[in-house]
């Protein structure tokens, strides 16, 4: 692209941009000034030089570990703040974002001022200082509040004093009477019926009966009563339902017996008098207790919440401080020490266009710190692969994810995400063409992209945060879905006669007289009205979507098809052009090319008009191969012998496909010894001839040792492999023309489906209540309505909508990117700052911390 | 109106296609002349392709349920 050398930076969108190793020295004591402004510009993706070392070895682990400790004291002042619902103040988040224009004129000062390591400090030790704090009061409040429970639940259980001795005496009397002599004993021997009563959660009280029962021999009077207000348990820091009980023994034994069983079920025992006056002395004063606890619980959580207000208002911007102060120490923990331990060595990638950039930024930021040493980049040649760097907008973010789900693309290989950017809505809209369904589909994306920053800064739901990153495809897929449902001629169903048709109904006839229309000429854009309710109109759409199926889809895939060539041209592999491209494209274009431009053809032809006979094209192409030769309706002159030639081509390309690169590596691969890169990795070895072979045995002695894990692989190819290789890719591209075209036919089934479901959806609702007259039409109109909008929008729009596109998904990773697409990229991932949200990073560390 | 409407039609849309390219906006360029140019290129084939359709038809509408005192 000659226009490239007008903007001033690659746009790095149809290919990769171009990415050069870099090593920097940077003076030790500018280190983290200078990472800590990389990290901001978000250009550099470092390599680890210490990938041996593991991460307790590294030169920084003290650091990281005391901001580790940091972090999980402000995780656990949120916590705090959730827990007495005191918001964080989030403050302005874009001041945390990657400054989007950076000019080279002034960097510095669009950047943010590290933290002094004295600030970084102080939140340190203040971060302790405030736990400790916390601690202590978070204590203390538990603590109040343990008591609390504890009185409260005995002024519970004082209160159902009342109902126990009211109903208990009587029916303890009772159950006693049954054994008057034991009860004659007992006197005699001042043995006394005694209780214990108490607290137990509700779900033990059956148990609690039942093992008193077992225990006791059924010698017990057992009554409780349920507590209505759930009561808070201070273990499990939750509200349990609670059951107040009374157990009615005798003998002191049996009465401890009863305690202990009653204390391992968790109950709380509460003795109680049985006098009601004196029950109402102790009453009174529990009472007085707990209002004096209830003053000293209210000032300490006053004085708690006013402490975590104060610290709402600032930990956001200390967790940010702290969270960018780490990741800064994590990167230079990636970085070497030269001998004498004074400089840093870093090496990464970087976009070749912005190395000047970078070294821009390095010398104003040294000048600006007054250190007279200055950084040094230093590019490296090498043989390794560099990572795929597509530079992105919000526009073509989502549809490159697209692609990238499916596989990175190999460095500078075409981009598919590209051309995603049309052809996947697209063939979306083939199937989903409708105008009114269309119509939803982009006010609904919008929605999204008029508002875009009041979304931007929501903290969104997993679904709404998917509709949301592919607000642009559904923007697209929407307008398409327009355009196609105006050609199908098809809004939620119905037609429009916006042109005059080109058919014509006899003037002259009888009510239920079968009738056929006279052609006076051709509807200009879309179907024809006419065809709208017509007998046969099924017939006509049918043959009509399933030979745009199949032509679109040919298009498609020799679109498709071309960006190969694009690639071998550019990493310069004639063999791949000579032994694959061409042949493959001879065969594609033979049979599939063949049978599009028939259809054509034959739509170009006024069969009716000349007096002849219409070829059915099904039968030509399946007669081409089982009977090569023999032409039972012409089509066009010399039929036969073109297509006896074209399948003689197609079957010559199948030993050419075969046989050719095989071939071909086994002379040169013999007369060089230097193998000829081949099969998968042809690209990135044609690619490694560009760089300078000289220059990577210079840098060989300096990055050899991190070079070796890495490469190594990739020379040993043997004529083995490529035989093998080179097999299954014939078998599989021949095999897939033919799947990959009758692939395409989803194209019909699915647009066919769609128009129908919505035209039934209109006749089974909105359609039974038009001529209703009345009240009872006024009705059935506005209840049919809402229910035909709702199935509209449910069932036509979300669902069918998931549906296309999953097939248009599918469409495009298997059919069209299996045509060029390799994706064995590596993604670019530079270091960057990033913002992190309180709230995700608490859940996420729970998350792990249970995991 | 005939075959020759398409081929009319395809000369406009090519026309169109590299006025648009050399025109294109000069930031986020690749992106502009891809989306555009392809987005006419597949609306002109779909819509090619629904006129050819009609060109010669081999059937034509048949409908019974049409009442002589609606046709105009």
């Amino acid at each position: 692209m000659s226009a490239v050398e007008t903007v001033p930076k690659d746009e790095a969108m149809f290919r990769s941009a171009v990415m050069s190793l870099v090593q920097l020295y940077i003076p030790q004591e500018i280190a983290r000034d200078a990472v800590y402004t990389l990290g901001q510009l978000g250009i550099v993706q470092f390599r680890d030089l210490n990938s041996e070392t593991n991460s307790f070895q590294r030169t920084f682990v003290d650091e990281i570990r005391r901001l580790d400790n940091v972090q999980r004291q402000y995780r656990y002042f949120f916590k705090l703040l959730q827990k007495h619902n005191i918001p964080l103040y989030e403050g302005a988040i874009e001041q945390y974002d990657r400054p989007s224009n950076l000019n080279d004129a002034n960097i510095m000062s669009q950047l943010i001022v590290p933290p002094s390591t004295s600030a970084i400090d102080d939140h340190v030790q203040n971060a302790a200082l405030l736990e400790q704090r916390l601690v202590q009061m978070e204590e203390a409040t538990e603590q109040i509040e343990a008591q609390k429970v504890d009185l409260e639940q005995y002024r519970i259980v004082l209160q159902s004093g009342d109902q126990f001795f009211q109903s208990g005496d009587s029916m303890a009397l009772a159950a006693t009477a049954t054994v008057v002599d034991l009860e004659d004993t007992l006197r005699r021997s001042s043995i006394t019926i005694n209780f214990v009563t108490g607290i137990i959660p509700r779900d033990k009280i059956n148990t609690f009966e039942q093992i008193l029962w077992r225990v006791l021999r059924g010698n017990l009077f057992f009554k409780h009563i349920e507590i209505e207000q759930p009561i808070f348990d201070v273990k499990t820091q939750s509200y349990i339902a609670k059951n107040a009980f009374i157990v009615y023994s005798h003998g002191d034994l049996i009465l401890d017996r009863i305690k202990r069983i009653a204390e391992s079920l968790d109950a709380h025992l509460y003795e109680i008098d049985k006098n009601p006056e004196s029950r109402s002395q102790k009453l009174l004063k529990i009472n007085e207790n707990l209002s004096d606890l209830y003053t000293v619980l209210q000032s300490t959580t006053t004085t708690l919440e006013s402490e975590l207000f104060g610290i709402g208002q600032e930990l956001n911007s200390w967790y940010q401080d702290i969270a960018r102060e780490k990741s800064t120490y994590e990167t230079l923990n990636k970085f070497n020490f030269d001998k004498n331990r004074k400089t840093l060595i870093a090496e990464g990638w970087i976009p070749e266009d912005e190395l000047s950039f970078l070294k821009d930024c390095l010398v104003q930021m040294t000048s600006k710190l007054g250190v007279d040493v200055p950084s040094i980049i230093q590019v490296l040649g090498t043989n390794k692969t560099p990572p795929t760097f597509h530079r992105l907008n919000k526009f073509t973010q989502a549809f490159q994810s697209i692609c990238d789900s499916y596989g990175v693309p190999q460095y500078r290989e075409v981009n598919p995400g590209l051309p995603t950017i049309v052809t996947f809505p697209f063939m979306f809209a083939i199937m989903f063409g409708d105008m009114g369904h269309g119509f939803i589909m982009t006010m609904a994306a919008l929605v999204f992209v008029l508002n875009e920053k009041k979304f931007d800064r929501m903290k969104r739901g997993e679904i709404l945060d998917m509709a949301y990153t592919g607000r642009y495809i559904i923007l697209f897929m929407g307008l398409f879905s327009m355009y196609t449902g105006f050609l199908y001629n098809d809004i939620f169903s119905r037609s429009m006669t916006l042109f005059k048709s080109g058919w014509e109904w006899p003037e002259d006839f009888k009510a239920g007289e079968m009738l056929y229309a006279k052609k006076v000429g051709t509807y200009p854009i879309g179907i024809d009205w006419a065809w709208h309710g017509a007998e046969n109109s099924l017939l006509f759409s049918n043959s009509y979507k399933m030979k745009l199926s199949i032509v679109m889809g040919f298009i498609h895939m020799t679109y498709s098809y071309m960006f190969s060539l694009v690639n071998h041209l550019h990493f310069k592999s004639m063999i791949d052009i000579v032994a694959n491209f061409i042949p493959g494209l001879l065969f594609m274009q033979g049979i599939f090319g063949y049978l599009s431009v028939c259809i054509i053809y034959k739509w170009s032809v006024d069969w009716i008009g000349d007096g002849k006979a219409a070829p059915g094209l099904l039968n030509m192409i399946i007669n081409m191969f089982l009977a090569p030769g023999t032409i039972d309706e012409e089509l066009y002159p010399h039929q036969a012998k073109v297509q006896i030639f074209l399948l003689g081509m197609a079957l010559l390309c199948v030993p050419w496909l075969l046989l050719m690169k095989p071939l071909h590596f086994k002379f040169t691969h013999s007369e060089k010894k230097n193998s000829f890169p081949t099969a998968d990795d042809i690209e990135t070895q044609a690619l490694l001839h560009d760089e300078n072979e000289d220059e990577i045995a210079e840098t060989e002695g300096t990055i050899a040792a991190n070079n070796d894990s890495e490469e190594g692989e990739g020379h040993g190819e043997e004529l083995g492999d490529v035989i093998i290789h080179q097999v299954i890719h014939t078998i599989e591209f021949c095999l897939n023309c033919v799947s990959h075209t009758a692939s395409y036919l989803r194209l019909w089934a699915l647009s066919l489906a769609h128009a129908q479901l919505s035209s039934v959806l209109w006749s089974m609702t909105l359609e039974l209540s038009f001529g209703v007259p009345g009240a009872l039409g006024v009705f059935m109109t506005v209840s049919l309505f809402t229910l035909w909008f709702c199935l509209t929008i449910a069932v036509l729009v979300m669902m069918e909508g998931t549906s296309a596109m999953l097939h248009s998904l599918r469409l495009h990773w298997v059919e069209s990117m299996s045509k060029y697409f390799v994706g064995d990229g590596i993604p670019y991932e530079p270091f960057v700052f990033q913002y992190l949200d309180m709230e995700t990073d608490v859940a996420n560390n729970a998350g792990n911390i249970a995991a | 109106m005939s075959f020759y409407t398409v081929l009319g039609v395809l000369f406009t849309v090519i026309i169109i296609s590299v006025v648009f390219w050399v025109l294109a906006p000069k930031e986020n360029q690749t992106v502009w002349r891809s989306t555009v140019t392809l987005s006419l290129a597949m609306m002109f084939l779909m819509w090619a392709i629904t006129y050819l359709t009609q060109l010669h038809p081999l059937i034509e509408p048949r409908r019974s349920d049409l009442r002589p005192e609606f046709v105009e």
